[in-house]
Parts: structure tokens; sequence; C-alpha cells
């Protein structure tokens, strides 16, 4: 199955949920990043319960902050 | 026919030429009339173009035989 | 608002040209006024641009004083002005640029007692959030959509950035895509990280042109979107956001309702 991730194709043997998902497409900072699967918002505590499916599109947005710490 | 209001702009050289025009035409409602005064050469050449291009209408041009010509221009004539 | 001098239509004739400006929006542009809290890397190309095209409030929120590493990337300051009050700095080289804007400087950082003051002080249009820190990024988001003031976000780091916009009650806000703070040490920073200088410029102009569409009423801006940008393979993406019914702080049931200042945990996240 093809799902697409921040745009690009990503091949998948099997449907896989959120949590591995973040480590096959290797997401920086998994624990810190916001996932939209198909346009919705999948909160955190659900990342191991959403599976994708052949045809979606995941994003994975990231903090940016800039130049200092705190 | 007479004019709502009168531009003369033969001290400027172009762009400013049409953008003196746009903001006095900005002054008049659409159906009034707005008179200018202007060079031959490059504005009278750009000017009537770029009027039609925003949708105002030339009514009248007019050579004054000592290098300036006057436009007629009816505001939102042609949309 | 008065008619536009002759020197005016001479400096703003390439604004005045457009169909979507004309001396009626650079006569808005004029009137506007536009808050920059941070003049760094993102607020100092933001603020110049904003300048040059006639902003007639310019606001510039900053506590910090100039110093040789800002200069590879906030070009609104000189090397004459290392060790000067940035919003000194910015004040100079903006009235050098154009005289037809007033700037307000506020020496400080912004905190949950004073952004209100400071974006009341002049009934700011339209905030930028030209910020390196997410207790302030956060807290401007926060003020924003308590005081229903339209404003423009966004982060830069090595080659990438991303900007949002936020129109109250129209679009989502920060929080909608990043609910909670991350701890400290979480997320690199230019410090660590760096920084390509040009970012700062081409997404700090980015919020610029979204402050002068906002004050025109012109175009679409990035609401609903995250723009994000990577210089190295040259992408831009919009990403379309939608509005978190969760959020704690524009929902119809905001947790959220006051402004208070945010200390990052350093602990897990969430905590």
């Amino acid at each position: 199955m093809i799902v697409k991730v921040n745009g690009e194709n990503l091949e998948l043997e099997k449907s896989l949920n959120v949590t591995d998902l973040l480590i096959v497409a290797k997401a920086e900072q998994p624990e810190y990043v916001t996932v939209q699967l198909n346009g919705e918002f999948v909160e955190h505590e659900d990342f191991a319960k959403i599976f994708v499916n052949d045809g979606d599109e995941i994003e994975f947005l990231y903090f940016m902050g800039g130049g200092q710490l705190g | 026919m007479k004019a709502d209001d009168f531009l003369d702009i033969t001290d400027v050289v172009c762009p400013i030429t049409f953008v003196k025009i746009k903001v006095a035409l900005e002054e008049l409602n659409d159906g009034q009339i707005l008179e200018v005064h202007l060079n031959a050469g490059e504005p009278i050449q750009n000017v009537p173009r770029s009027l039609k291009d925003e949708g105002h209408k030339i009514l009248s041009v007019e050579d004054l035989g000592d290098g300036t010509f006057t436009l007629l221009v009816l505001k939102g004539g042609l949309s | 608002m008065d008619n536009l001098t002759n020197e005016q239509l001479e400096r703003y004739s390439r604004h005045i040209i457009l169909e979507q400006v004309g001396g009626i929006g650079q006569k808005k542009i004029l009137d506007a006024k536009v808050l920059i809290i941070g003049t760094g890397g993102l607020g100092a190309p933001a603020a110049m641009y904003l300048a040059a095209a006639g902003v007639g409030h310019i606001g510039l929120v900053d506590y910090d004083t100039v110093d040789l590493s800002n200069l590879q990337r906030q070009i609104i300051h000189q090397t004459k002005d290392i060790g000067k009050a940035k919003i000194e700095s910015g004040r100079e080289t903006i009235n050098e640029m154009n005289p037809d804007v007033q700037v307000h400087t506020y020496s400080e950082q912004v905190t949950a007692s004073n952004i209100r003051d400071i974006i009341n002080d002049q009934n700011y249009d339209f905030i930028i959030d030209g910020t390196d820190n997410f207790p302030a990024k956060f807290l401007i988001n926060d003020a924003c959509v308590l005081l229903k003031k339209a404003y423009s976000h966004a982060g830069i780091i090595r080659f990438q950035g991303q900007t949002m916009t936020y129109v109250p009650d129209k679009s989502p806000c920060y929080r909608c895509v990043f609910p909670t703070m991350p701890p400290k040490d979480a997320v690199p920073t230019c410090r660590q990280a760096g920084v390509l200088g040009v970012m700062g410029g081409v997404i700090g102009t980015i919020q610029a042109t979204e402050a002068l569409k906002y004050v025109l009423g012109v175009g679409e801006l990035l609401t609903g979107y995250l723009l994000t940008y990577d210089a190295l393979t040259m992408t831009f993406r919009k990403i379309k956001i939608p509005r978190n019914k969760k959020c704690a702080v524009c929902s119809k049931n905001p947790t959220i309702t006051e402004l208070i200042d945010y200390e990052q945990p350093t602990c897990s996240f969430g905590a």
C-alpha cells in the first residue's frame, strides 16, 4: 500500500499505526510532532490506536522556534 | 462636454503621469469626466491605453499643437 | 486622511499603479499600524519592507542589544550598531528609509502583564511574531486570540522556515496546531543548530506581505494553512490545517481565558 507523508509517497507492506509510522517515516522528534491524517489532527494519545490505509495523506508538523533556548 | 475635474500633468513623467490620473479618478464617481492636460511623446502614447485597461473610456483626444494634448476620460466608461 | 503629496505619489508609484492598491490602498497602508514583536531574524526584514511600503505606524518590541552574531541575518542593524538597543537601531534605519513612518519602541520582553498594554498602545491592526522562543510565541498567540487581533506566526531553523496567519474567529490559531509548549531543549534553536541568514528574509518578508494584504483587504491570506519552506530543495508547501475543536484558547469551550507567563517545562512533554 502507498501513503503520502509530507507530500512524498511512502510504500508500506502493511497498515501501521501512527506510532510505528513515525518510526518508519523517520519523523524528527516524534514526541513533539503534530500529526495530521487526511487533514484532521490526530491526538498523541491516539497514536497507537489509529492505523493508516492505502491512499492516506499524513503530515508531520514540527515546532520551529528560533534562536533562543527557553 | 463639461468635465467634472481638471488635471495638469505636463510637469511630470511616466509612470507618475498615470499615477496622478489614477488618484484623481478615485475622487470621482463612475460616469464623471476628468479633463487631463498632458505632454506628447510617452504620456500620450501610454496613458490612454493604461486607462482603458483599468476600465475607463477615452471620450476625446485633442492635439493642442504646442506639444501637449487634452484628454477627456469617462470614469468606469468601459465597465 | 490627507491627500498624497507629490513626493508620496512618486515614492509609492509602483504600489499605486497596482489595480488592487491605487491611491486608496496606499492611504490605507499609510494609516495602518503594525506591531513587530522581536527585531531579529524575522522582525528585521519584515520591519524594513513595511517601512518601505509606507506603513504609517510601526511598533518594535525588543529588549536586546545588537550583537556581532546578529548581523549575518538581522539586516536592519549595521556593524556600527553593535552594543546599541535593537529598537533604537531599528528606529534609526526606518527613519532613514522613510520619513512617512512613525516608529513606536518598547524596550521590553513581552509578558502576560505587559502584552495587552503594548498591543493597545496604538491599537495595532496586525501583529508580527518575530520572536525566537516558545513562551513568547504561545503568549502572543493567546493574546491575539483573546484580544481578537490578526497576526502572523513564523519560525526558522537551518534551511527551513514556516509561517501561518491568524485572523480572529476565521482561522485556526497556533495552539490548534501545537496545543502544548515543548520542554526546554526539546527543539533545536538557531544558536545550537544554525540558520542560513536569508531564511529570516524570505519568511519575514512573507509575514510583511500578509500584513500588507490584511491592511489592503486583498488576496488570500495564509489562514487555515501552514506554509513550510525548505531552501535546500527549494520547496514551498501549503498544508491545510483545520480549526481544532478542542483548542484550549480559540475553540467554543476554551480552557485558557487569561494570559499567563509560561515556563517551559524541563521534564516530560505535556507536564
